[in-house]
């Protein structure tokens, strides 16, 4: 039986205490892009040999060397997906009903993947690694870039309604 | 309770996993409850970031006030503002047309929803296509991206009166939150908002007390393993060498005193008292050059300057009498080796391009005005 979502406020209370905990025992803040960088970026190296190392602010925001298993970031998403997957089953919530088959739906979340990628190299993160992560912190470029994503992602989403989204909530 | 000893998985794994479930547990990897958020209908994504974002900034401020961590210590994404400000722009985009972001894609994806499986895959294409969009985008990234710029140093506000800002903004935004996800609930009452007042009252206790107490035995640590290292000083040639090659961003800082319009200044220096230098302020890719006359007081003031938060700055080895010594006026030693006569002629091309004299021979006469000792460790 699908189970209905937990308090938001009390998951992001939680939240919180794995972001300190994380803080604390690993020294760093917890991420998503990061992950994809580490993969990513050695996958367009090898493709493209020499031209992210020949641009030092690109080499700085894009790993080139492939080192998943000795990679922070790499593991702590793996554990994520785990994570996810788990609670899904056990809260019955596995498949749950989407739109995801409309054409639409999917080039939309492919588009839309594809920007957060570029996005997310330019700004040293995305909303985990540099919203949460370094908003907590006090980091100036995060707390440029939470009002700013937030104001552009409402706008676009005004701009371009997407029905099938609507509604169930 | 650092383990940076261990494999990384050890911490990574249960965070990780820890992770996941959070946002499985309260709807984001359901991308109808972001698109909810996108348009005012449902504040979850609200609520649940301000609620992370609150309980570690305090946990943080705490833990350090109490002297179990350094926060300074922590690894953080660095600042570059205009590259920030056209990627949160791109993000945003994105954001907005997957309904996702890149953790709850996964967590979508790893709930068994194909669109959080494409919003994955688009990220994975996206990011490493990153190359091809890189002219595109390059004229918004600056040179030197700020490592640890936090809002307090660079505003010059102190910790505390930050946290209590951002706490209250936050909180302020998760009680709207939460009356508006109540409204929806039919047969909803008024709920106490016991958390948020808690995290209120911390905040404001927080700011009260910090900056009031001495520094952590984990603070000093960290200053004073910077120190051991020497990664606080730079040597007069090199010193030398940057301002030849016209080094950007370089400012270079006289803390004598009783300097007046007589005075020798290393080239491109400005005079600052002690007292200004408490109070100044460093733009991105700036590096702060200190020198006193032995050392001595460019090192203290270098402390106070790290104490602030700021780590910009680097002392001038033996301060100017090592500039006079080894950029004005180097000396061949009496029985030169061949590394030697290497470094002697690197030095005299230096004291020749800034108007010194190359010495061959010790001269107790040389320019120098006042007799001093030959070498000086001050710090």
């Amino acid at each position: 039986m699908k189970r209905p979502y937990a308090d938001a406020t009390v998951g992001g209370m939680a939240l919180g205490l794995v972001l300190l905990a994380s803080f604390i025992t690993a020294g760093r803040g917890i991420g998503a892009s990061g992950a994809f960088a580490a993969t990513a970026g050695p996958l367009a190296a090898a493709v493209a040999p020499g031209t992210i190392e020949s641009q030092r602010a690109l080499a700085d925001r894009l790993p080139v060397v492939f080192e998943p298993w000795n990679d922070w970031i790499v593991l702590e998403l793996l554990g994520l997906v785990v994570g996810a997957l788990v609670s899904a089953r056990l809260s019955g919530r596995w498949r749950a009903a989407t739109n995801d088959r409309s054409r639409g739906r999917m080039s939309r979340a492919i588009a839309g993947g594809a920007l957060m990628g570029l996005g997310a190299r330019l700004a040293y993160g995305c909303t985990s690694g540099l919203a949460l992560s370094g908003g907590a912190l006090l980091s100036t470029g995060a707390w440029l870039f939470i009002p700013l994503a937030f104001a552009t992602a409402i706008a676009v989403t005004l701009l371009t309604r997407d029905s099938r989204l609507e509604g169930a909530s | 309770m650092n383990l940076d000893s261990l494999h990384p998985a050890v911490t990574a794994i249960p965070i990780g996993i820890a992770f996941g479930v959070i946002l499985e547990r309260v709807g984001l990897g359901d991308p109808r409850v972001i698109a909810g958020q996108l348009l005012g209908r449902d504040f979850t994504v609200v609520r649940v970031m301000f609620g992370a974002i609150v309980t570690a900034m305090l946990g943080v401020a705490w833990a350090g006030a109490a002297g179990w961590i350094d926060p300074s210590t922590i690894a953080m994404p660095p600042t570059d503002l205009p590259a920030q400000a056209l990627g949160a722009v791109i993000f945003g985009g994105g954001f907005a047309l997957a309904a996702l972001c890149p953790g709850t894609a996964c967590v979508a994806a790893a709930s068994g929803r194909r669109d959080g499986l494409a919003a994955v895959g688009g990220m994975f294409a996206g990011t490493a296509l990153t190359p091809v969009a890189w002219p595109a985008v390059r004229g918004a990234v600056s040179d030197a991206p700020r490592e640890g710029a936090t809002i307090a140093a660079d505003l010059g506000v102190p910790v505390g009166i930050v946290v209590v800002l951002l706490t209250a903004a936050a909180v302020l935004a998760m009680i709207i939150g939460r009356l508006m996800d109540s409204r929806r609930t039919v047969g909803s009452v008024w709920r106490p908002t016991t958390p948020e007042s808690v995290a209120l009252v911390l905040a404001a206790a927080f700011a009260v007390t910090d900056g009031r107490g001495p520094l952590s035995a984990a603070q000093t640590g960290a200053i004073a393993a910077e120190i051991a290292s020497e990664a606080d000083h730079v040597d007069a040639i090199d010193l030398a060498e940057l301002i030849k090659t016209g080094q950007r961003g370089l400012r270079i800082i006289d803390l004598r005193e009783g300097l007046d319009t007589s005075t020798y200044m290393i080239p491109g220096a400005v005079p600052m008292s002690l007292a200004e230098l408490d109070t100044i302020r460093v733009a991105g890719g700036e590096r702060l050059v200190l020198y006193s006359d032995g050392g001595a007081h460019a090192a203290q003031a270098w402390v106070l300057l790290r104490v602030r938060g700021i780590r910009e700055a680097l002392v001038l080895k033996d301060g100017m009498a090592a500039w006079e010594d080894e950029v004005l006026s180097p000396l061949l030693p009496t029985v030169p080796d061949d590394s030697a006569r290497t470094r002697f002629k690197r030095a005299r091309e230096l004291a020749l391009w800034f108007g010194g004299f190359p010495r061959l021979v010790p001269d107790e006469s040389s320019r120098s005005a006042t007799p001093r000792p030959r070498r000086r460790r001050t710090c």
